[in-house]
């Protein structure tokens, strides 16, 4: 495997008495998406944060393309934080350029990429106006050129699509996408669990600011399966539930027109071969699929107490 | 580092001298300022009619003849004020000049007048009798007047000290040391403006949630560096174009008002005598003093300006650095402009008490008030600032040098110290900001 663009080893972090990282270790590949989730509160914008050098790690270190991350290398990281805003006052396109500089593009450089971007996201009608006279879609568009106009190697995405209505959450997808495609690796924190299943190979989730769960979607997804299938047919539901025996439960049966929807259980390891041979016999099937736990399951059911499950 | 300091400096320089109100209050200051001693100045040179003078004199017949001029006129009589007060009502009499029994011990005498005379008017009545008080005491003490003349230069300085309380021969120094005043007031009006608007800039970036891009790009140093000198630069480039536009001002209104005739008159005759105080030249903390013919704008030249500009650039950069950093912390701690009362008063006080005590300072220079304000760094950017327009005798030229000594290592600390509030409390929100907070913060 190539190097990861981006490793953190056993980083802690305590706010006076308060433990915020517990020890987070994780390695992002480079030019993968990766997701950091989290409930609020587990410590992802700490954690973030200390990717950015913007707070420093109490104890453990952070490893930027295999050495420790300095602060010349705040150039090649792009950062959207949660919390964004702009200078209200100042006009759209000044704005742009001295935010690029401080990420050390000379003028020349900052101007060239803006215009690409302002160009590719229909911003240049508005490059002179005033920050304050945008709507917040607008600024969303700006925000986002900014934290990625001096061409990142890292772009760290904190909940990136708040706020955003469905037809600037498609066009900032694809731009991710995009990016991603050309190299750029992503950090993707957030609450959206059907983004993630969209758009991440692999994951770290957070709780209490500890690493409860860290490995690529589909494995955590099949890891996390629970063997539950869902079958739809058509044709006798007593015949479907004889032809399923005791190694099956039937979780759900709905009936649609001449359809039936059902959800089925595997109590043992019995393989799918043997069910679908049987059922085969005494009803038309007309699909059937593993259901693989959501992410969304996955998360809920990690950062849920265990008291809580009932 | 050094490049990005700059290009901070540069946006907050930027930001603010293309604002509306910078350009309207860099024209109105100074012509406000200008407008007000033209003014002052004006009214004190238009001579009032003729003043026909009658000398009440209880010590009769002491004062014989009082010299006058041409627009003033004194006639002694040897009648009681009572009298005196009658036949003012009757008279052509402009006024009643009271010399009590005693005034040779008080040298205080009442003018009783129908019309307000000007104050150049009352200033030749008080050089008339005291003049006259100083040759009668000559003969008494049968000096010859060469000897009084060579008696004189060491007087001077003596009797400026002695006499600062009746008021009197501060006309003699009251230039220099109102332009100190008026200094030391820019001085507590310029950190005190700009400080605050260091404070109102942090507090924007942290409420419009800029600030963690900004601090992803840079150190919250970097930033809070940047943002107060850049403002410091507003502060310094408004107080040249204050300079500036009231030297064109004043030369303007000083060849409208006077003429050519009265400037040609100041360069040759009006200034007679010229001496130099013991003071330290090399350092040019000098004072100057002048001959009481002086008029206003002969005595404004005598102001050394050079030393007050340099002076007051010193003192007003290190007291805005050491209060700006101060201010810059309060507004990384608050979220809102609500908040930040409750820590304004108690960090500006002791800025407010040396624009308070500035009065009583400007009266008593060399108090042992005034000298502890002007050493201790919250209180002598304004202090020392007056103090140095009366002027430093050599020996207490290092009360000047442990005072910026002592402002260099307090904004050190102060930048310091806020530095390390502002990289914590940038971040802080809903947090209910408090000093002892803030004290906890040093030590993240």
């Amino acid at each position: 495997m190539d190097q990861p663009i981006l490793e953190a080893r056993n980083v802690n972090k305590h706010f006076g008495t308060f433990h915020v990282l517990d020890d987070i270790s994780l390695v992002i590949p480079a030019g993968s998406i990766y997701g950091l989730l989290g409930p609020n509160g587990a410590g992802k914008t700490t954690f973030i944060r200390i990717l950015n050098q913007i707070t420093a790690p109490d104890t453990g270190s952070v490893q930027f393309n295999g050495r420790d991350i300095k602060l010349g290398d705040t150039a090649s990281i792009g950062y959207l934080p949660e919390e964004r805003g702009l200078y209200r006052k100042m006009k759209v396109w000044e704005q742009a350029i001295y935010l690029c500089r401080l990420k050390g593009m000379s003028k020349a450089e900052a101007t060239n990429s803006l215009k690409d971007w302002f160009t590719r996201l229909n911003m240049k009608s508005w490059a002179d106006k005033r920050v304050d006279e945008l709507s917040k879609g607008m600024q969303q568009r700006l925000q986002f050129v900014v934290s990625v106009a001096h061409g990142p190697e890292l772009l760290i995405l904190d909940e990136p699509f708040s706020g955003f209505d469905p037809v600037n959450t498609e066009e900032l997808k694809k731009e991710i996408l995009r990016l991603n495609e050309e190299g750029t690796t992503i950090i993707f924190s957030t609450h959206n669990m059907a983004s993630v299943e969209e758009l991440c190979s692999e994951i770290t989730l957070i709780n209490k600011g500890q690493n409860i769960l860290s490995g690529k979607v589909d494995e955590i997804q099949r890891s996390y399966s629970k063997s539950i299938y869902g079958v739809s047919f058509k044709g006798s539901q007593v015949a479907f539930a004889n032809a399923l025996g005791h190694q099956f439960e039937i979780e759900n049966l709905v009936e649609k027109g001449e359809l039936s929807n059902a959800l089925i259980k595997a109590h043992s390891s019995m393989s799918t071969k043997d069910l679908l041979g049987s059922l085969i016999q005494q009803v038309d099937i007309v699909s059937f699929s593993e259901k693989l736990p959501s992410m969304n399951d996955v998360f809920i059911d990690m950062v849920t107490p265990k008291s809580e499950v009932a | 580092m050094g490049g990005t300091i700059g290009l901070i400096l540069g946006r907050e320089y930027f930001s603010r001298v293309r604002k509306k109100s910078f350009i309207i209050m860099s024209i109105l200051g100074p012509l406000i300022i200008a407008g007000v001693m033209i003014f002052a100045f004006w009214m004190s040179l238009e001579e009032s009619e003729n003043q026909k003078i009658l000398v009440v004199d209880d010590n009769h017949p002491f004062f014989t003849e009082l010299e006058g001029n041409e627009t003033l006129l004194f006639e002694v009589q040897d009648i009681s004020l009572d009298q005196a007060e009658a036949l003012l009502d009757v008279s052509d009499f402009t006024g009643i000049l009271y010399l009590p029994q005693n005034i040779l011990q008080s040298k205080v005498g009442e003018l009783y007048f129908k019309k307000q005379p000007s104050f150049k008017v009352q200033r030749r009545i008080e050089e008339s009798v005291q003049q006259y008080m100083e040759i009668r005491k000559l003969e008494e003490f049968d000096i010859t007047e060469s000897d009084y003349r060579r008696l004189k230069a060491p007087f001077t300085l003596l009797t400026f000290q002695f006499d600062s309380s009746s008021g009197r021969m501060e006309e003699t120094n009251i230039l220099p040391a109102v332009v100190g005043l008026v200094f030391g007031i820019l001085i507590y009006l310029f950190i005190f403006m700009y400080s605050i608007q260091v404070m109102r800039g942090v507090i924007e970036e942290k409420t419009s949630r800029i600030i963690e891009v900004m601090i992803s790009s840079v150190k919250p140093f970097q930033l809070m560096m940047g943002k107060i000198l850049g403002v410091g630069a507003v502060g310094l480039t408004q107080f040249l174009i204050w300079v500036v536009l009231s030297i064109v001002i004043f030369s303007v209104g000083q060849s409208v008002i006077l003429g050519d005739k009265y400037v040609a008159g100041a360069d040759q005759g009006n200034v007679t005598e010229m001496v130099q105080s013991e003071m330290d030249a090399d350092n040019q903390l000098n004072i100057t003093k002048m001959s009481q013919d002086d008029n206003l704008f002969n005595s404004i030249r005598r102001v050394n300006f050079p030393v007050m500009i340099a002076v007051f650039l010193f003192y007003f950069l290190g007291g805005y650095l050491l209060y700006s950093a101060l201010m810059a912390a309060v507004g990384s701690a608050v979220d809102s402009d609500t908040d930040t009362q409750q820590f304004i008063i108690p960090i500006t006080f002791p800025l407010l008490l040396a624009y308070i005590l500035s009065f009583s300072v400007f009266e008593n220079p060399s108090s042992g008030m005034a000298v502890w304000l002007s050493i201790i760094p919250f209180t002598s950017p304004v202090i020392m600032m007056i103090r140095v327009a009366f002027g430093i005798e050599s020996q207490d030229l290092w009360q000047v040098y442990l005072s910026m000594g002592l402002l260099i290592i307090t904004f050190l600390g102060t930048v310091w110290v806020s530095s390390r509030v502002y990289r914590t409390g940038i971040l802080m929100y809903g947090k209910k900001a408090s000093f002892r907070e803030m004290i906890k913060w040093i030590r993240y």
